[in-house]
């Protein structure tokens, strides 16, 4: 429900400019804004509960209520300190019915398992991926801009980016484009390919999503009628892939 | 009606960059067969540096698998685990037919019996003889068996070979054919043979113009160096050590001869033993490895070609020598004997004085200036094609497909289903799974049962393959664009309706002749 099959978003704000973006986020609706918001919850929960693993374990070993670091329970502006705050919060947590039954699940594990089980769980909520967007922009007489996101994407939330890895390609490096076969597992993908003057290895578009032959297709003819064709690129090539975003084009060009 | 036209894979454990004879007939032949508007696909395993999918002349694709290597790149028998990448491409290709090739490639049998789950038609083309005493043979015997139960039909390259293959794999005679190899003979042309002459003409040689094409004939005068030539992989079974045992009694009893041996491989510290031995280095010329290309022109170096193979199923090599003008000695085993008629050859037993005294034969021959060495060419050009072995295969694709009736394929009617378990023949051979499973059940009180366990985990795995990686989610691999052009915008028209026949059709030349007429009768 969270996830689609990579599907691909032409945007061409300029002829001479191109971005295909290729998503598994469907787009943002009421529901998935709602679902992405509970898996955000859930990430936070997550997080504070290895919080509180890693406290019982290591400072609480003996699963007795320690004493509350500000005995009245209440914090006074003369003696505020964040750090002792923080603590205060944790201990807070801690007493808390929840993290009571979950510092019982801790406290009898051996240390090291606490710490492999909180690293994972703490790996898992901060840096899992639900989406993979991967990109590329094409600008002619620029290059090419391969991008993908990395980290959680929390901010896609509220319909923001993401953070993104992005290698550049100038054009005088570009020697060609094309699409190639590869045994990739059990099977046999056709994927974009680069070829890069003075790299030995080619550079693999969309390494990750490594989408269907329709879209690699529409996306090597759009890429290279944006680089390489003379009056402008062709419409009817890199603009089928049910983008709402190309308003923008210029139909002035078809002319030649 | 136009010829039906297949898509088909040839399976093989060896194919180039690997030099050799098998390598070279599955290029040809799908060179060929592509030629004749089928379509044509070649799954290998991967060599060092060639891995993936490539593309060699004409589209002819090459998948190489990658897969572990065990012996002489054969590949270990990975019984299931080659199912799900065939799958792919299987599906991806479109594939009609499955062509395995060799009895020595587990990765061939293992796509006849994964092409069979799958439901396609399937044939095997056997290239070499095997023994059926020692344990090896016994257990290689038994897996041909296993793989050939349930095959749709065999080719072999000679009847040598097709009696061995029927005893082996205990085959119906009837569904095993007979198609030789060929040889491109415009690569085996004699020394002096006239090349000036046109390509068009080349091809088509008119009557009155073929005693000029016949190079002037070589006289040797009496003191003239005789050179002996043998190319081979000098392995035991290719008589490496009949060679190494008759070459210093050939060069004691015939002065003024040479040798010119070409090829590597294990036994070669032998042969250089015994050229030290023996201090033969002025006579007895090594020239290690050479590329296939460089055979013409190591042959035509020298008058008789020596052949001293153990055992045979075709042997090419003796074709090309022949067809490159050189007196042909070989030892009389395999298939050997069908290739080339008498007056090309002198046969030996394969034993060291025989073969001393039939090259000796040979010799005195060649020195009489008796053998017209400058008419071979012309003779193996007319015997052998590759175009001739294409059609022939073809007519088994039209055979095992039921494109052409049972009784033209096999030449009459019979009678006799049921009684191999085969039942039913060409066309209508059941996919059912318990047909199969009968057909595998008789090969043996344990085998057979062995062989059934392992045609239903197959089967299983092609229903989980089926479940995991459906068959939508598979791309279609576009076909080839043939040479043929739509005359309006020059589109090359690749679809599958439109692939038969390699030029204009008909239908073509009225479009075009509607389209030029219409201006005119604007104006």
């Amino acid at each position: 429900m969270l996830t689609t099959t990579p599907y691909l978003t032409t945007r061409r704000p300029s002829p001479t400019t191109a971005e295909f973006t290729l998503t598994t986020c469907p787009p943002l609706t009421l529901p998935l804004r709602a679902a992405l918001f509970g898996v955000l919850c859930l990430r936070f929960i997550a997080v504070l509960s290895v919080m509180i693993g890693i406290y019982s374990a290591f400072f609480h070993p003996s699963g007795l209520l320690p004493p509350p670091i500000f005995p009245s329970g209440r914090i006074t502006l003369l003696d505020f300190d964040l750090n002792n705050f923080l603590l205060h919060m944790l201990h807070l947590l801690y007493v808390s019915s929840p993290g009571q039954s979950l510092a019982h699940l801790a406290v009898p594990l051996p240390p090291y398992a606490v710490l492999a089980l909180s690293g994972i769980t703490a790996y898992i909520a901060l840096f899992a991926r639900i989406h993979t967007t991967e990109s590329l922009l094409v600008l002619r007489g620029l290059g090419i801009q391969m991008s993908s996101n990395v980290g959680g994407g929390y901010f896609r939330l509220g319909g923001g980016t993401y953070m993104k890895r992005t290698r550049f390609i100038p054009t005088e490096k570009i020697q060609d484009i094309l699409i190639n076969e590869a045994f990739k597992g059990f099977e046999v993908r056709y994927y974009l390919v680069i070829v890069v003057e003075g790299e030995e290895d080619v550079v693999v578009c969309f390494p990750r999503l490594l989408p269907r032959r329709k879209i690699v297709e529409k996306v090597w003819r759009g890429a290279r009628g944006c680089l390489y064709e003379k009056d402008g690129p062709v419409m009817s090539a890199g603009a089928g892939g049910g983008s709402t975003h190309n308003g923008n084009w210029r139909g002035g060009n078809e002319k030649g | 009606m136009a010829p039906p036209t297949y898509r088909i894979a040839m399976v093989c454990d060896f194919f180039f960059p690997q030099p050799g004879g098998i390598e070279s007939h599955i290029y040809q032949l799908s060179t060929k067969l592509i030629d004749r508007g089928h379509k044509v696909i070649i799954i290998t395993h991967a060599y060092e540096g060639r891995t993936g999918v490539r593309y060699l002349t004409n589209g002819l694709k090459v998948y190489h698998v990658p897969f572990l290597v065990i012996y002489r790149s054969a590949t270990f028998p990975t019984v299931f685990s080659f199912f799900p990448v065939f799958r792919n491409i299987v599906l991806r290709e479109r594939i009609d037919i499955v062509h395995g090739h060799a009895s020595l490639s587990s990765l061939c049998h293992e796509a006849i019996l994964h092409a069979r789950t799958m439901g396609l038609r399937t044939v095997f083309t056997d290239h070499s003889l095997f023994g059926f005493a020692d344990a090896a043979s016994i257990l290689t015997n038994k897996l041909l068996k296993f793989a050939l139960s349930d095959v749709d039909h065999v080719i072999c390259v000679s009847h040598t070979c097709k009696e061995n293959t029927v005893l082996r794999a205990s085959l119906d005679p009837l569904m095993v054919s007979v198609i030789p190899n060929a040889v491109v003979a415009e690569n085996f042309r004699p020394l002096g043979y006239p090349t000036s002459t046109p390509p068009s003409s080349m091809s088509s040689p008119v009557p009155g113009g073929l005693p000029s094409l016949t190079p002037p004939r070589r006289i040797l005068g009496p003191h003239d160096p005789i050179t002996i030539v043998v190319i081979s992989r000098l392995f035991y079974n290719k008589g490496t050590d009949l060679l190494t045992a008759a070459i210093p009694r050939i060069l004691a009893a015939h002065p003024n001869t040479r040798f010119i041996i070409a090829g590597s491989g294990p036994k070669s510290i032998d042969l250089e033993q015994m050229i030290e031995q023996n201090v033969l280095q002025d006579r007895v010329e090594m020239l290690g490895p050479i590329r296939h290309s460089e055979v013409r022109d190591v042959m035509v170096r020298g008058h008789i070609y020596l052949h001293p193979s153990l055992t045979e199923a075709f042997g090419t090599v003796i074709v090309e020598a022949a067809s490159c003008g050189l007196y042909v000695v070989c030892t009389q085993v395999g298939g050997i004997p069908e290739v080339l008629p008498s007056h090309m050859t002198v046969f030996a037993k394969p034993e060291e004085d025989d073969l001393v005294a039939a090259t000796g034969r040979a010799i005195a021959a060649i020195r009489r200036n008796e053998v017209p060495t400058e008419l071979f060419h012309e003779q193996v050009k007319n015997m052998y094609s590759w175009t001739n072995v294409a059609e022939r295969t073809e007519r088994v694709y039209n055979g095992i497909s039921g494109a052409i009736s049972e009784a033209e394929f096999y030449g009459y009617h019979h009678h006799r289903s049921g009684t191999t378990g085969r039942g039913m023949r060409s066309g209508v051979t059941s996919f059912a799974l318990i047909d199969r499973l009968k057909r595998y059940y008789g090969c043996g009180v344990w085998a057979g049962k062995l062989f059934c366990v392992c045609v239903i985990i197959d089967y299983l795995i092609f229903l989980f393959l089926e479940l995991v990686f459906p068959r939508e989610g598979i791309d279609i691999c576009p076909d080839w664009p043939r040479k043929k052009q739509n005359i309006n915008n020059g589109i090359v028209d690749n679809a599958r309706g439109s692939r038969e026949g390699g030029g204009l059709e008909w239908g073509d030349i009225e479009e075009y002749r509607r389209r030029s007429m219409r201006p005119s009768r604007l104006r």
